[in-house]
């Protein structure tokens, strides 16, 4: 079920991508939800899930744009790795150690993106890109993370406890 | 362990894809997944209008923009007129002198086409059309405007739809003219290719072109790619540099190209690069 609910919202997020959030430009970029959306859930459900619903979310995309198939599944697969940041729990809270994730997942994003491209034979202006593209991504997806984690976590089950006492382990 | 076998599965199934697609292997599956999302996008981009107000309206108010956004059209659409009879004029008469009237060139034909969604990648500048090579549509075709100014080419062709490249894309590259509405009636001739930062911008100008702001750039047919006197826009700056080996300006597109919603597609003009021997 779980997993419906996560090609659902990577389906959601990928065609508002293509629709409507083209208008939403801050910084001159346009936030991308299905990176938003990947990051948030792999910070929020484990490295675990996010081995599934990252490369989903990453093949419903690439269907959906005129780059090669397969460009953000590769694109988007550091945010696994970059999850296990969430079991090393640096902070307290998961929200800061989200939005790093997020930011971080952006710049990798940008950067496996225009190799392909350029690999591809596209003509990928990598200064250009990187300040003008890839550096604001990473601020204008934190600031739309902000918006979009809350709820995620809200909406994701509570952890169950499955016992207590001297040694209790809690599996999400 | 299981991290590093994911890892080497994901980037080889996503590297395969990519060689797969580069081959046109997977297009009747992008087909298929424009088709599905095709309506879905379509009416969110209707009900995204209001959203791009508010975002463009944050300083200034909505009935503002729509109505410069009127005006801009119709300043686009006088701008073409001018620009075509300006150009055709001065080719009538070269024409007429040096090689006869060539008569009876048949009009071009178009194939109109909806908008359905635009490229998320801000590294490209392309948008998805609801038409596709069953409309006759073929990669390096030329696509104007519903007010008749270039916006770009077909790029990408499934059975269905098709994807388009914009003329601010940075792989565009356009030969142009700018009219220059001097005595002499010089044009001085360029490229215009597009730029992620600024949009468009013209480059190789001869340094001694005397090029103002508002001059009228279209294209000059060279290289046969595309149809020449197309308006692309007006001259925005000009970059002066005395030891520059050539001139340098900045281009304002005659249409908005972040709010296509109808193009045109010339099926009966074959670019160069379509033509072959």
């Amino acid at each position: 079920m779980k997993y419906l609910f996560a090609f659902a919202g990577s389906f959601f997020a990928v065609v508002l991508a293509a629709s409507v959030m083209p208008y939403v430009k801050v910084l001159g970029v346009a936030p991308d939800l299905v990176l938003i959306f990947a990051a948030c859930w792999a910070m929020i459900r484990g490295q675990r899930e996010a081995m599934v619903v990252v490369p989903v979310a990453g093949l419903l995309r690439d269907l959906t744009t005129s780059d090669p198939v397969g460009t953000s599944v590769l694109a988007l697969s550091p945010i696994v790795l970059l999850a296990v940041v969430r079991e090393l729990r640096p902070l307290e809270s998961d929200f800061l150690p989200a939005l790093a994730v997020v930011a971080t997942a952006s710049l990798a994003y940008a950067v496996i993106s225009m190799t392909v491209l350029t690999a591809a034979g596209e003509d990928v202006p990598w200064g250009t890109a990187l300040l003008q593209v890839a550096l604001p991504s990473m601020l204008v997806n934190s600031l739309f993370a902000v918006i979009v984690y809350p709820p995620m976590r809200w909406l994701s089950p509570r952890p169950k406890v499955e016992s207590f006492g001297v040694g209790s382990a809690v599996r999400l | 362990m299981r991290l590093l076998w994911w890892t080497l599965a994901v980037v080889s199934v996503s590297l395969t894809s990519i060689i797969l697609s580069e081959n046109r292997t997977l297009d009747p599956l992008q087909n298929l997944s424009l088709t599905i999302t095709a309506p879905l996008e379509n009416g969110l981009r209707d009900l995204a209008e209001p959203v791009s107000d508010f975002f463009q309206g944050l300083f200034n108010r909505g009935d503002l923009v729509r109505e410069n956004e009127r005006l801009r059209q119709e300043l686009e659409r006088l701008r073409a007129q001018a620009a075509a009879t300006e150009d055709t004029e001065r080719r009538l008469q070269d024409l007429e002198e040096a090689l006869g009237v060539k008569k009876g060139q048949p009009d071009s034909e178009f194939v109109i086409a909806d908008v359905i969604a635009q490229d998320p990648s801000g590294f490209k500048r392309a948008l998805a059309i609801n038409r596709g090579s069953k409309d006759g549509l073929d990669e390096g075709m030329v696509v104007l405007s519903k007010s008749g100014s270039l916006v770009g080419t077909v790029s990408l062709v499934y059975d269905e739809f098709s994807w388009l490249r914009l003329v601010s894309d940075p792989s565009s590259a356009v030969n142009i003219a700018v009219l220059t509405g001097d005595e002499q009636g010089s044009e001085p001739r360029g490229v215009a290719t597009g730029d992620l930062r600024i949009g468009l911008s013209l480059e190789l100008l001869p340094t001694g072109a005397q090029i103002a702001e508002g001059d009228l750039v279209t294209t000059s047919g060279l290289g046969g790619n595309y149809p020449s006197a197309l308006l692309l826009g007006s001259v925005k700056s000009v970059e002066e540099k005395p030891q520059a080996l050539s001139k340098r300006a900045t281009l304002e597109p005659a249409a908005d190209l972040s709010s296509l919603d109808t193009v045109l597609i010339i099926i009966n003009f074959r670019p160069a690069r379509l033509s072959g021997p």
